[in-house]
């Protein structure tokens, strides 16, 4: 009999143990971050730019920027200078990154036919050519001829989002599109865009 | 076989009563100054408390002027509260019976995220980002965006009304965020988009709201209002008088957002610690009445025993809301745009009361430096900010 209540009480503590404060909550543990393809549906919608979504934007990009007629057939080197990206989104980012990633992978992929202006150090730039104009450094070449190339085309883009916040999760969709502007004419040579949506539940003891 | 209850019930209190791994931190030497604590407890503290503490010690960094402290704190801070926070261990226990709430991560009420995010705009601001000050101020308005009711969803003037003036300045249009600031006004609203201003003073003032735990069991998290004199500011800047009102208060945002799943799941900890309270008087009461009949003395022990342990389980139960609080808020929140000539200009800012009386002892004086190149200087100033300062 004794043996019996004992097992009884391992039996309720254990019941009383294993419950949970968390019944009637839907998904206690919530759900973790799923990356989702921007034409899925899903669950609710998700989070921030992260390092993937970077690295499929440019990517994308890199390889529609190449495909242009104009640069993939010109005879001479395509000039291009970054503008700086604009964030529409509700995310704070380092936006320059975005250029900086197609910047390389069109540097180490064109083969030469495109080149980047640094547009960004002109004001280095210039000083060094005073420098070298007033014969305070040496120079190789004739200072006083203007050697600072022009541009053929502004490579810009600009993220915009969507996001959504409920009690069955956040949300957030992310465009992330690009154009090749040409200088001389501001024809917009090549767009191309790029769409993330993400989604996620938080765990319910921060809901 | 007596002994086999008896240590059925030494086993379960252990259980009970045992000890998972938990954190231990070395003994801290605090002062009891928070400015002076948070490094000590930033670094050292649990990790569970880190986001609380940078938030702090940012607030804290902002009004001594220390711009990039507060930057780096309050990036770090945004890294935890930004990201999705689901199967997390010490989030689940703090969902358990025998841990608090207060076991969970630290990222705060949504009112302490719209703030880390509000600060973290301005930082943006003051570096030129106007885009990233205006992602800020958009991810502000998303953590207040879940209401129950949403007539209080994402419903900060101020916020909206940045949103807005951010898209201006950007040559974009900023109409819309003007018109949802215009909306959600219930106390004073800032005035029309100047595109020329390129001073922008970003005031707060009075103690901003805490925390504290009602109930039986301290289930029910409530928020602490503080009296504030102050209603308003003064800007005076070359000889001329602006005066600011608050446009956003945060007590109000704090107490409009309706329950959290969390407080459902604090209530059923308190009904078990009360049904397990309840339930073990009676097995005991129980216990004790079968002990004097010799027929049923056999079941006296197991009753007891049952009672024991019903009783200690709900001694363990931890159904006290989480009160860590962000305690050197603002309680209110208000801006100003002004369009003034570039160079060096002396300001002086004071508090007004209700009657738009300047208080004693809280006027801050600082120099700024409008630059010339039509970029923004942006200013912070609060009622704790330190003054002079230098900007």
């Amino acid at each position: 009999m004794h043996q019996r209540i004992g097992l009884l009480s391992v039996a309720v503590s254990a019941a009383l143990l294993s419950g949970c404060a968390s019944s009637g909550v839907k998904n206690p543990s919530g759900v973790p971050v799923t990356e989702m393809k921007a034409d899925e549906r899903g669950f609710v919608a998700g989070t921030g730019v992260e390092s993937q979504d970077l690295v499929a934007v440019t990517d994308k990009m890199a390889r529609g920027i190449l495909a242009v007629p104009q640069v993939a057939n010109s005879p001479t080197q395509a000039r291009v200078v970054l503008d700086p990206v604009v964030n529409e989104t509700r995310f704070p980012i380092n936006k320059d990154i975005f250029l900086t990633r197609i910047r390389t992978q069109l540097n180490s992929k064109s083969a030469g036919k495109v080149s980047f202006l640094a547009r960004d150090r002109m004001a280095t730039l210039q000083n060094e050519r005073e420098l070298k104009r007033s014969g305070q450094v040496t120079s190789a070449a004739d200072p006083n001829v203007v050697e600072f190339k022009g541009a053929d085309y502004f490579l810009t883009g600009k993220l915009q989002g969507l996001s959504t916040r409920t009690t069955a999760g956040v949300s957030d969709y992310v465009l992330y599109s690009f154009q090749l502007i040409d200088a001389r004419t501001s024809d917009i040579i090549w767009e191309d865009a790029a769409e993330i949506k993400k989604q996620g539940l938080e765990d319910a003891a921060y809901r | 076989m007596r002994f086999d209850a008896l240590t059925a019930l030494v086993a379960v209190s252990l259980f009970v009563a045992g000890c998972a791994t938990t954190e231990r931190t070395p003994p801290q030497r605090l002062t009891g100054n928070p400015a002076e604590d948070a490094p000590t407890l930033l670094t050292n503290g649990p990790s569970r408390d880190k986001v609380l503490w940078q938030y702090r010690t940012a607030a804290a960094a902002m009004h001594r002027g220390q711009f990039d402290e507060a930057k780096r704190l309050l990036d770090d801070a945004i890294l935890t509260i930004s990201g999705i926070i689901g199967e997390d261990a010490e989030a689940r226990k703090a969902r358990g019976y025998f841990s608090p709430e207060a076991r969970k991560t630290f990222i705060g009420e949504p009112y302490e995220r719209v703030m880390a995010y509000y600060y973290r705009g301005i930082l943006y601001w003051m570096d030129g980002e106007r885009d990233n000050a205006r992602a800020c101020f958009r991810s502000a308005l998303f953590e207040d965006s879940d209401t129950i009711d949403k007539k209080y969803a994402a419903d900060y003037v101020l916020l909206d009304y940045l949103d807005g003036l951010a898209s201006v300045k950007l040559a974009g249009d900023g109409s819309d965020a003007f018109k949802r600031a215009q909306s959600a006004v219930r106390i004073s609203m800032p005035g029309a988009y100047d595109r020329n201003a390129n001073l922008l003073l970003f005031v707060d003032f009075g103690p901003g709201p805490t925390k504290y735990a009602a109930g039986r069991h301290g289930e029910h998290l409530m928020f602490k209002q503080y009296p504030c004199k102050i209603r308003g500011a003064q800007i005076q800047l070359d000889g001329k008088a602006y005066q600011v009102r608050a446009y956003d208060d945060l007590y109000f945002q704090a107490t409009t957002r309706g329950g959290r799943v969390m407080d459902h799941i604090l209530a059923n900890k308190a009904t078990f610690k009360d049904a397990t309270d309840i339930g073990g008087d009676a097995a005991i009461l129980s216990g004790v009445v079968l002990a004097h009949n010799r027929e049923t003395q056999p079941f006296a022990l197991g009753a007891i025993g049952l009672g024991i342990i019903s009783k200690i389980a709900s001694a363990s139960t931890r159904a006290d809301a989480d009160i860590r609080s962000w305690d050197n808020l603002p309680l209110y929140m208000s801006f100003a745009h002004l369009e003034v000539p570039p160079g060096e200009h002396a300001v002086t800012v004071d508090f007004l009361d209700e009657g738009n009386r300047v208080i004693a002892g809280l006027t801050k004086r600082m120099t700024i430096n409008v630059p010339a190149d039509g970029s923004d200087r942006v200013v912070y100033v609060s009622d704790k900010s330190t003054t002079p300062q230098n900007l």
